[in-house]
């Protein structure tokens, strides 16, 4: 049996090659991944960014070049276009006996206030060693916007796996085929399962080279990718119902763009409930793949964890595929 | 090969039934015609014995296996030719012979000779979806061969294309019957299983009306006339005379005899009169 799941996937595979609308589907995500890469510098990047003359003191360039990027100009033209940049770069510039912070007005406050505190410290002539404060660490380590971002990609993915199948079904109906398959000796779990594959190994790729994209190296892979396949059940389950219910493709991307609600409805419940409402949203699988996704992207996740919300995915996925089953059956007889 | 006993269904699952209380057998190696108008219950009698609908009641059995039992494994001998034409537009002709062979266990026909007969030769790389619609039901036509069945269940299989064809599908056919094949085709088209069929059935509301070879019918139910037209005085007349009355025979005689015949057909009666004459109904 697994040969011929295998020789459905393959000519699925060969299938999708030939339709500009399912390369589109895999090309998306890894664009999202490059696009949120490049054209978001801020996501990526937190740190206080300030300009200054080359002919500033060496010692206090090598001071800001400790805490701060330092960018250095020729003349105070330059440093004032710099700052007038679309990020947030702060320009200090020596006056007289001081400096003076030169900023577009626009700029994150804290990032201000961090120039100008920095700098106060040097005139104090102030040192790391000087302080009496230890520094605890939450471990976190990665930019928190950035975390998120890179999850409500994977969610997207998944969603866009369902979206595979579904239209695989829908082209399956056109065709009038599977009449044809159920004259074959493939069992319907079989023509099930090997419909799936393609939706699968498209999302998993997808995410994995989006992560490695957005510099996810040292995650740990193993947690991120059960995650995504245990979360793929519940999209797999939408994908073969849209496709069966919809007569073209229109109407199948249609169906499974839907799935988009709860899984904005579950990301906005994680992110914005207080804790003592987080249980509200048990009921949805994509909380939870949402929920340990971030704690895997953050570096913070533990097995145990982990594992909780795999069973939690998978549980309330497979329960909603039982409920689901004749269904299919039923459209694919 | 078949074997079906009582067998009745419902789509609705009450006593609206499409197919009632029909029997009756095929042994191994016969062309069985399955005769009947549209919502006769010719595709649901089908559509049983293949095992695309569900067994409800009474007894089948097809190529050994009991249809009320899910035993995939027998499709390995059976093959299914559709009257819709199903293939993958997106898939070259050769691409679709060779993913279903896969799908099967036992050895398959080489794709290549298929398309062959099928007169599709030198289109193999050409995409489905390129294909005329006569071209596709071709395609459809040779799939349900590359299992080499020993059942084939074939569904209205000239219908929609050209007589040339039309032909060719008959001589495939054929072919097939004289290797042994087992084959159950359902038409409206009575001239299609006069040439091919051992047997039929006339199937009409759901109920088989007779089972009989196209010969004993014709014998039974056909008229034995002689239809002639003859130039007289100068007109020209036109008679049909019974050939096994003796005035109408001698009357036959008379007008060779003595007139200018024109034309003279003996006019046995077809398979669509004779089906009318037995259910009342057309084939339409």
């Amino acid at each position: 049996m697994m040969k011929k799941i295998i020789r459905i996937f393959r000519k699925d595979a060969t299938i999708a090659t030939r339709d500009a609308m399912l390369i589109y589907i895999i090309v998306i995500p890894i664009l999202l991944a490059i696009g949120i890469l490049f054209f978001a510098p801020g996501v990526t990047d937190s740190a206080v960014k300030v300009a200054m003359f080359e002919s500033d003191a060496p010692a206090h360039i090598e001071y800001m070049e400790n805490y701060v990027q330092v960018e250095q100009f020729d003349s105070m033209k330059e440093i004032e276009r710099r700052v007038g940049k679309r990020d947030d770069v702060v320009g200090i510039v020596p006056v007289n006996e001081g400096y003076e912070i030169i900023v577009e007005g626009n700029e994150d406050q804290s990032a201000i206030e961090s120039a100008e505190v920095l700098n106060t410290l040097f005139e104090l002539g102030a040192t790391r060693e000087n302080t009496t404060a230890e520094i605890l660490d939450f471990g976190k380590t990665v930019p928190p916007l950035k975390t998120k971002l890179v999850n409500m990609l994977i969610l997207m993915v998944i969603m866009l796996a369902g979206m595979i199948i579904s239209l695989g079904i829908v082209e399956e109906k056109s065709d009038n085929t599977i009449s044809a398959m159920n004259v074959t000796p493939v069992s319907q779990n079989g023509f099930i399962i090997g419909k799936s594959l393609l939706g699968g190994f498209v999302a998993l790729g997808s995410i994995v080279v989006a992560l490695l994209i957005m510099g996810y190296f040292d995650i740990n892979w193993l947690m991120i990718l059960l995650v995504g396949l245990t979360s793929m059940i519940l999209t797999f389950v939408i994908g073969f119902i849209q496709g069966l219910g919809s007569d073209d493709v229109i109407e199948a991307a249609a169906g499974v763009k839907m799935t988009m609600l709860p899984i904005a409805g579950s990301i906005a419940g994680y992110e914005l409930l207080a804790d003592k409402w987080q249980w509200t949203m048990y009921w949805s699988p994509f909380y939870w793949a949402y929920k340990a996704n971030d704690l895997i992207l953050s570096k913070a996740a533990d097995w145990g964890t982990v594992l909780i919300c795999i069973a939690a995915v998978t549980g309330l996925s497979m329960a909603i595929y039982f409920i689901s089953i004749p269904k299919i059956r039923k459209g694919l007889s | 090969m078949i074997s079906v006993k009582n067998l009745s269904y419902s789509y609705s699952n009450d006593e609206k039934l499409a197919v009632k209380n029909i029997s009756f057998e095929i042994s191994k190696g016969e062309t069985f015609g399955f005769l009947g108008p549209s919502g006769a219950g010719k595709s649901t009698t089908q559509g049983i014995l293949t095992g695309l609908l569900k067994h409800q009641m009474g007894d089948v059995m097809v190529a050994g296996y009991d249809m009320k039992k899910v035993q995939n494994e027998r499709f390995n001998k059976i093959g299914v030719s559709f009257e819709q034409s199903n293939v993958y537009s997106k898939l070259t002709a050769l691409e679709n012979l060779k993913y279903y062979a896969d799908l099967f266990d036992g050895p398959t026909r080489d794709p290549h000779e298929l398309l062959k007969i099928v007169g599709l030769d030198g289109r193999e790389n050409d995409r489905a979806g390129e294909f005329s619609k006569g071209m596709k039901h071709r395609l459809t036509f040779a799939r349900s061969m590359i299992n080499n069945p020993e059942l084939w269940f074939l569904d209205e299989p000239t219908t929609g294309l050209d007589p040339a064809i039309a032909a060719t599908i008959k001589d495939i056919i054929r072919a097939e019957k004289a290797k042994g094949t087992t084959s159950f085709l359902t038409t409206h088209n009575m001239y299609i299983a006069d040439e091919l069929c051992d047997r039929v059935a006339f199937i009409i509301d759901g109920e088989i009306k007779l089972i009989d070879t196209p010969k004993s019918l014709k014998q039974k139910y056909g008229k034995k006339l002689v239809e002639v037209e003859y130039v007289k005085e100068g007109q020209l007349y036109k008679e049909t005379l019974k050939t096994v009355e003796d005035a109408d025979r001698q009357k036959i005689a008379d007008i060779v005899k003595s007139y200018d015949i024109q034309t003279m057909h003996s006019k046995e009666a077809t398979l669509e009169e004779i089906f009318i004459q037995v259910t009342g109904r057309e084939l339409i």
